[in-house]
């Protein structure tokens, strides 16, 4: 297997008791930024969960990192290298951010020693440091996703896994988070799911569009982008390009299903 | 104390629940005291002490189970179960000594044997309970086992009844230490396998 390749999944499978989240999905992703995309439902949190390793597949191959993420031991040095940010992540809210975020790094056995450090570096990067020994109780919704996202990074993760990070931001806050991405990804493979398309062209190299547990598309952004087409109306917006490439590729996808079932009928 | 285990500790609200332990434990002292003060009363008519005061503790314990960050949690590079079979073990161990102080003398009645008996298995079922229907209602199903069994068992002890009321038992019967042993092994080993159950629309 390619060392470079942090994610590869092969006929991965998920299914929550009747309903199939995931139907033997393969992907493998490499360094960079890769945008999860898909319709609410499509699986986009399943499969976010089975690469942090928080649910177990039913059925498929894992290899996270180089190492098979089912098996127990090779997951424990899997887990250290992994930041995970769940799209609701709990929290104890009379822990300060400095201390969620040394709870989280206490999790991933970062070293005694080099806790403080990296705490106060990771609440940096999300621009919480003037609120470090701020409760989290009293942080707002805004505040609470970026100590989230602190405590993905503190463990300086070479796999990053985002659902919806950036449900809760405002716009100034949102760029801030898309440079931060930026950033990330040119160190570690970072896998955001969102179904803002602006936080796609303006942040990720790389597209994985997921419908109804199946791999619709994957490739670059500007690869999602011509699939769109040249706008009819002549004054186009990047985000509207991506929009039109989503749209494009989903049909695409959902056409041969749907005529297969026009033909049962 | 390190920092990190602190953490740890306060994450599960552990003082609080120490707190109550401590609390239960000074409560059931005072109770154990005043019943046996009274004129028609004698060491007997502490039943109730020794069955509600490991049933506090017992709550007491179950609440901490808790955790408030479960998906974050489940990213933990060590496996679980030791802190878990630590986290059931270690405050049960404190309720059952500071019970034990809190009844004294007549421990062949319903004295320090009895007490540590019915902490050990209630702590039992509260672990069960944990992860069957989740760490905040944990105390809700021994609290209606013991209710049940306080109003329906025998008057005289042994027989039948010191397998299932084995809360309304005398320190030294056998069969009742039985059973609270094999439900506190039971709801430890599956609390430390399982943990709590989770609960979704919990914050």
């Amino acid at each position: 297997m390619n060392v470079s390749t942090a994610v590869a999944v092969s006929g991965l499978t998920v299914r929550h008791r009747r309903t199939v989240a995931l139907d033997r999905l393969d992907l493998s992703l490499g360094p960079g930024v890769h945008g999860l995309l898909g319709p609410n439902g499509a699986g986009k949190t399943s499969l976010i969960r089975v690469l942090a390793t928080v649910a177990a597949p039913s059925s498929g191959r894992v290899e996270l990192l180089g190492g098979d993420a089912t098996s127990h031991r090779e997951r424990t040095g899997i887990r250290r290298r992994l930041g995970y940010l769940p799209q609701d992540f709990g929290h104890y809210p009379a822990f300060t951010v400095r201390e969620f975020v040394a709870y989280v790094a206490w999790l991933k056995e970062v070293p005694a020693e080099r806790v403080p450090a990296a705490v106060e570096h990771a609440v940096a990067r999300v621009g919480l440091g003037d609120r470090i020994d701020a409760r989290m109780k009293t942080l707002s919704g805004g505040m609470v996703r970026r100590a989230g996202i602190a405590q993905a990074i503190v463990n300086e993760p070479e796999l990053l896994l985002l659902d919806e990070p950036t449900a809760g931001l405002d716009p100034e806050q949102r760029v801030d988070f898309r440079s931060l991405l930026r950033e990330l990804g040119t160190e570690a493979t970072v896998v955001v799911s969102t179904h803002l398309v602006e936080d796609v062209a303006a942040a990720c190299t790389d597209v994985a569009l997921i419908e109804s547990g199946r791999l619709a598309f994957q490739g670059s952004t500007a690869e999602l982008t011509a699939l769109g087409g040249e706008s009819p109306d002549g004054n186009d917006s990047t985000t509207h390009a991506v929009e039109r490439g989503y749209t494009a590729a989903l049909h695409a996808h959902r056409t041969p299903s749907h005529t297969a079932k026009g033909a049962l009928r | 104390m390190r920092p990190s285990a602190l953490l740890y500790l306060r994450s599960r609200a552990l003082p609080g629940a120490l707190a109550a332990l401590a609390g239960t434990a000074v409560a059931a002292a005072w109770a154990a005291w005043w019943l046996e003060s009274r004129p028609d009363f004698d060491h007997t008519a502490r039943l109730p002490v020794v069955v509600l005061g490991p049933l506090l503790a017992a709550a007491a314990i179950g609440s901490s189970l808790h955790t408030p960050s479960d998906e974050l949690d489940r990213t933990a590079v060590r496996a679980w179960w030791p802190r878990r079979l630590a986290h059931v073990l270690a405050p049960a161990a404190l309720a059952v000594t500071l019970l034990a102080l809190a009844v004294p003398g007549h421990a062949e009645q319903f004295g320090a044997l009895a007490a540590v008996r019915n902490t050990l298995g209630l702590v039992g079922v509260t672990a069960v309970a944990a992860a069957v229907v989740g760490a905040r209602l944990s105390w809700l199903p021994p609290a209606f086992f013991v209710g049940t069994v306080y109003l329906a068992a025998p008057s005289t002890p042994g027989g039948g009844a010191q397998w299932w009321a084995w809360v309304m038992q005398p320190g030294t019967q056998a069969g009742a230490w039985t059973v609270a042993v094999a439900t506190l092994t039971v709801g430890t080993a599956l609390y430390a396998w399982r943990g709590a159950r989770r609960v979704t629309g919990e914050s």
